[in-house]
């Protein structure tokens, strides 16, 4: 392109509209108007004789199935659902349970990763060989079949209903799931919440302060007591206070099954457990790599000064590993929640089963169907993104 | 065990200031490499010693080991009257007491000058905030950048940064300071402002085991100068005697290749 | 992660199919005339209907309907290609002419007639959704089981049947929905569900895989009506018409007692709807766009309709399922097709 400006001959009669077909900058013009105008042809092509075809194999397109009555149940359902509900609402029953086992999967993930990462590199011969021969393990088999085994390990040693676990506080464990006594709120419950949520506010404030505190004066301060007693006592003061203003749906043998309270799905337990020890030994090897990442001269630096080895792990070496370990922790946070769509396999309820399984094959709308998963899943993906992006920057500039 | 009669026996000052560091038949391997061999030197309270070497002499290894950032496995190692076991109570004693500066800075990237300088006060001794801030105020006026305090190490030169570094170890008003090749790693426009430092460091009395080829900082401050090659100490005596009249044939090669250079 | 690539695999072959249009224009028998073989969608593994042995040889109904298909076009009952298709995948891939016919235990029903562009040839086998439960649970009738776990296949009518058959007796039930039979086996297996359901016929199928059959039963009741039968896209009739006269020529063969041992014989027989089944009256082939022995040829490589049952279903083989409404109308069954003339 540099080249059309040098070989014009020099003293040629300049037609000024043809010298900016010459011009860098003209040229990338008209390249990119010619890219959008191919990618509009091709697109327009694709659209419309798509919908040509469905026309003419007379298979229904559009949305109106959204709003008509799905006619199947669903075993896990965060919000009312019944088999009367639409396709839509089935729509959001999936798209929550894949974000219920998505977020508690991010959460122990990061903590097994975390733990076993810096177990890694411990000085302790068992515990580092360990951690070797499980992020190893969890690495290398496929995750398919460690949901398998997972979900048919949960089956094989549960009892049947009838020979149910009994745990204490009236929860119930068998084969059908971990069955919880749900609270049922009466007159009075809502002191309770506000006291629960001062308390949390209250032990927000508290650790702040003790930072500050940390930081002014030197002075260490427990911190983990007094949290707990903001965060569970004063809820309990306040619902001693309004005589316990809560009556308990306890699980009860009836029929088949335990019917009554909160069930924690045994899909649902083998997915977490499924989805937390795969991601967590790849975090594992992030966090070593981040910690392996900072150069022996800080960690000596920081002994030198005489930090213990767990000051030096919390002020120098994982603030500074953060900064390696975050885009890679990003990627596999975006994995943990693709992956949970293998699900599926193990009867967990999530989008792809839901939604891209069973509405899919009822109204065989595939072309909608699909590209809405896949929005969904971008748009999940894209977010997290995002969120990781301003959380590393915020990193970042710590250091700049 | 020569070499041994010879340390003790040219040790004068030990007697009137009582010992900082007090190395007993000190051997280190590395695998099958023999580091250190049959190390054997006492430093008085006060005293300045230099020492010097070709690369891969132990030197380093050394001084590294008055600090435990190296294990030793044979002979005793005696800092301000606490012996370096692996006892862990007397390694964070002994670190508290000794300071360290590196090469390469090691400087906290992540934290600026102020933190940098706050962090071990606060953390390992304790100390108010408001209180250390101030002690790093001292510090680093003394080294003559206060006016950085707020930067990242990242923003600052390399002189700037090793100068950071001596006031970080200095914060925790350590009784023996190390310093491992400090400027090796500086353009020469930047090693007199740090020698600078430490020339004044010295001048208030404090104990110093340095590591260095600045031939020019040994003469005007060491008490001592110490050679090593090969994992020993070859000779070792008061500037003058070392640089006008060396005894080993070593340290004569040593000191004209570093000299003539 | 994988189910993510084979579901955008799934939207794109169903996308790029549709897109380009080549399924619906070209018409199905001169494509599968030039690529030599039927592409035929099947069940991965349904004992009966369609089941691979180890050695990759398919048996069962299904399949012998696939094989009788390629024999009316090719004169050779082996120029099928397989497909081995999940519930969920099966649609998808006929929409997209990925396969040119299922022959898969698939029900027929209004939506999928009107919104699916799906065109059923005929019922092979009127099948109807049964309960299996553990002999253990001393369950004598599917009205016992209010409040059951129940184990179903994802993305087919019994899903629905279930919804509807549970919602009507005001009784509840709880779902757990599995994708392949193997898991939906071992889950039933472990106790995680009270009850497991499908098509009666494939309760049986399921049931001989199990350790001890004989600690499960079929309970009595039929939920559903599931009309099982040959599908294709809609748009190309002359296809659709030879998959259904192909089924018809099945039973027809039947009701005339012309059997894979005598169809050679039956070339010199007087009767004159033999003479034109056989082709030697009349020009039907043709308009088939086919030869006239068509019929002929179908009997020859796979059998009449009575053959096959009796081979992979019937009372001399593992499943034991005895014709009832799957004989000929003239013996007590549904089974029925009009004349050809």
């Amino acid at each position: 392109m540099a080249l059309a400006d040098e070989t014009r001959v020099p003293g040629a009669p300049r037609n000024s509209a043809l010298d900016w077909l010459y011009r860098r900058e003209g040229r990338q013009i008209i390249g990119q108007v010619l890219i959008v105008i191919i990618l509009g042809a091709f697109l327009w092509m694709v659209v419309s004789n798509t919908i040509y075809n469905l026309q003419k194999q007379n298979i229904a397109s559009g949305f109106g199935f959204w709003d008509n009555t799905a006619g199947f149940d669903i075993s896990q359902t965060l919000i009312p659902y019944s088999a009367t509900s639409s396709y839509g609402h089935a729509f959001w029953v999936g798209l929550l349970n894949t974000l219920l086992v998505s977020v508690i999967g991010i959460v122990f993930a990061t903590i097994v990763g975390f733990s076993v990462g810096i177990a890694r590199l411990s000085n302790n011969w068992l515990v580092a060989r360990l951690a070797t021969v499980y992020v190893e393990v969890a690495r290398n088999v496929p995750l398919l079949l460690q949901l398998f085994v997972w979900y048919f390990a949960v089956l094989k040693n549960l009892p049947g209903p009838r020979d149910s676990i009994q745990l204490p506080g009236g929860s119930v464990l068998n084969v059908r799931g971990l069955s919880l006594p749900a609270p049922v709120p009466q007159s009075g419950a809502g002191m309770v919440l506000v006291a629960a949520i001062v308390g949390m506010v209250a032990m927000i404030a508290l650790n702040v302060w003790a930072t500050r505190r940390q930081r002014e004066t030197g002075q260490p301060f427990g911190r983990l007591l007094p949290s707990l007693a903001l965060l569970l006592g004063l809820p309990i003061l306040a619902a001693a206070l309004m005589g316990f203003p809560f009556t308990f749906d306890y699980p009860v043998l009836r029929g088949f099954n335990f019917q009554g309270g909160i069930v924690v799905l045994p899909e649902f337990i083998a997915l977490l457990l499924g989805l937390v020890f795969y991601t967590g030994a790849f975090i594992a090897e992030i966090v070593r790599s981040g910690i392996q990442g900072v150069s022996r001269g800080q960690k000596e630096a920081a002994r030198a000064l005489g930090l213990t080895s767990g000051q030096m792990l919390k002020l120098v070496v994982i603030p500074q590993a953060m900064r390696i370990i975050i885009p890679p922790l990003t990627s596999n946070y975006l994995n943990l929640t693709k992956n949970s769509s293998l699900g599926v396999a193990i009867a967990y309820p999530d989008l792809v089963s839901v939604f891209s399984g069973t509405v899919l094959n009822q109204t065989g709308q595939a072309i909608e169907v699909i590209s809405v998963t896949m929005l969904v899943y971008l748009t999940l993906s894209l977010s997290t993104s995002a969120f990781m992006n301003w959380f590393n920057s915020r990193m970042k500039l710590v250091e700049r | 065990m020569e070499t041994a009669l010879r340390a003790t026996g040219t040790e004068p000052r030990s007697s009137r200031h009582g010992t900082a560091v007090e190395l007993v038949d000190v051997h280190k391997w590395y695998g099958e490499f023999h580091v250190l061999k049959n190390i054997n030197l006492s430093v008085a309270e006060g005293e300045k010693i230099v020492i010097c070497g070709p690369s891969g002499s132990g030197k380093s290894t050394l001084i590294r080991c008055i600090n435990r950032l190296e294990e030793h496995q044979k002979g005793r190692i005696v800092v301000q009257g606490t012996e370096l076991t692996s006892d862990l109570r007397n390694i964070d004693k002994i670190r508290a007491d000794v300071g360290m500066v590196f090469q390469s800075f090691n400087l906290f990237p992540h934290l600026t000058v102020l933190d940098n300088l706050c962090l071990a006060p606060t953390w390992v001794k304790k100390m108010p905030r408001a209180e250390a801030e101030k002690t790093a105020m001292h510090y680093l006026t003394r080294v003559r950048i206060p006016e950085q305090a707020l930067k990242y190490p990242g923003q600052l030169s390399g002189g700037q940064q090793q100068r950071v570094a001596i006031a970080r170890s200095l914060c925790m008003t350590p009784r023996i300071m190390l310093f491992d090749e400090p400027t090796s790693a500086l353009d020469p426009e930047m090693i007199k402002e740090v020698l600078d430092v430490m020339i004044e460091l010295a001048q208030s009395g404090m104990t110093m085991l340095c590591v260095t080829h600045e031939m020019g900082f040994a003469r005007s401050v060491a008490d001592r100068i110490i050679f090593m090659d090969r994992g020993e100490i070859v000779e070792q005596g008061p500037p003058s005697t070392f640089f006008n009249n060396p005894r080993e044939e070593r340290t004569r090669t040593f000191l004209s290749q570093i000299l003539n250079h | 992660m994988k189910k993510l690539l084979g579901l955008g695999l799934a939207g794109a072959v169903a996308f790029a199919g549709l897109a380009t249009g080549a399924s619906a224009q070209q018409k199905t028998l001169d494509t599968v005339k030039a690529r030599g073989t039927v592409n035929c969608g099947v069940a991965p593994g349904t004992p009966g209907f369609s089941n691979p042995d180890d050695k990759g040889n398919w048996t069962g109904l299904d399949v012998d309907f696939c094989r009788a298909v390629a024999a009316a076009i090719f004169d050779d009952p082996t120029k099928v290609s397989f497909k081995p298709l999940t519930a969920k995948e099966r649609f998808t891939a006929l929409q997209s002419g990925e396969v040119d016919m299922l022959s898969r235990v698939t029900t027929w029903t209004l939506s999928r007639d009107s919104a699916m562009g799906l065109a059923f040839a005929g019922v092979m086998y009127y099948d109807g959704q049964g309960l299996m439960v553990p002999t253990k649970l001393g369950v004598k009738s599917a009205k016992e089981l209010n409040g059951a776990s129940v184990c179903v296949a994802t993305g087919t009518t019994t899903e629905l049947n279930l919804a509807d058959y549970f919602r009507s007796n005001n009784m509840t039930y709880k779902p757990v929905v599995f994708e392949k039979a193997e898991e939906l086996n071992a889950a039933y297996e472990a106790g995680r569900c009270d009850v497991y359901t499908t098509d009666a016929s494939g309760l049986y199928a399921q049931r001989l895989r199990f350790k001890d059959p004989s600690a499960h039963i079929v309970l009595p009741e039929i939920i559903s009506k599931e009309p099982l039968g040959p599908v294709v896209r809609q748009g190309d009739f002359q296809w659709f018409t030879l998959v259904k006269w192909t089924y018809f020529a099945l039973l027809n063969g039947e009701e005339l007692g012309i059997t894979q041992a005598n169809v050679a014989d039956m070339a010199k027989s007087t009767n004159p709807e033999v003479k034109r089944f056989v082709g030697a009256e009349g020009e039907f082939g043709k308009g088939l766009g086919l030869t006239q022995d068509w019929a002929v040829r179908i009997i020859k490589g796979v059998g009449n309709y009575a053959e096959i049952y009796e081979r992979n279903v019937g009372p001399n083989t593992p499943l034991k399922i005895a014709r009832g409404i799957n004989n000929l109308w003239n013996k007590g069954g549904l089974q029925y097709a009009p004349p050809i003339r």
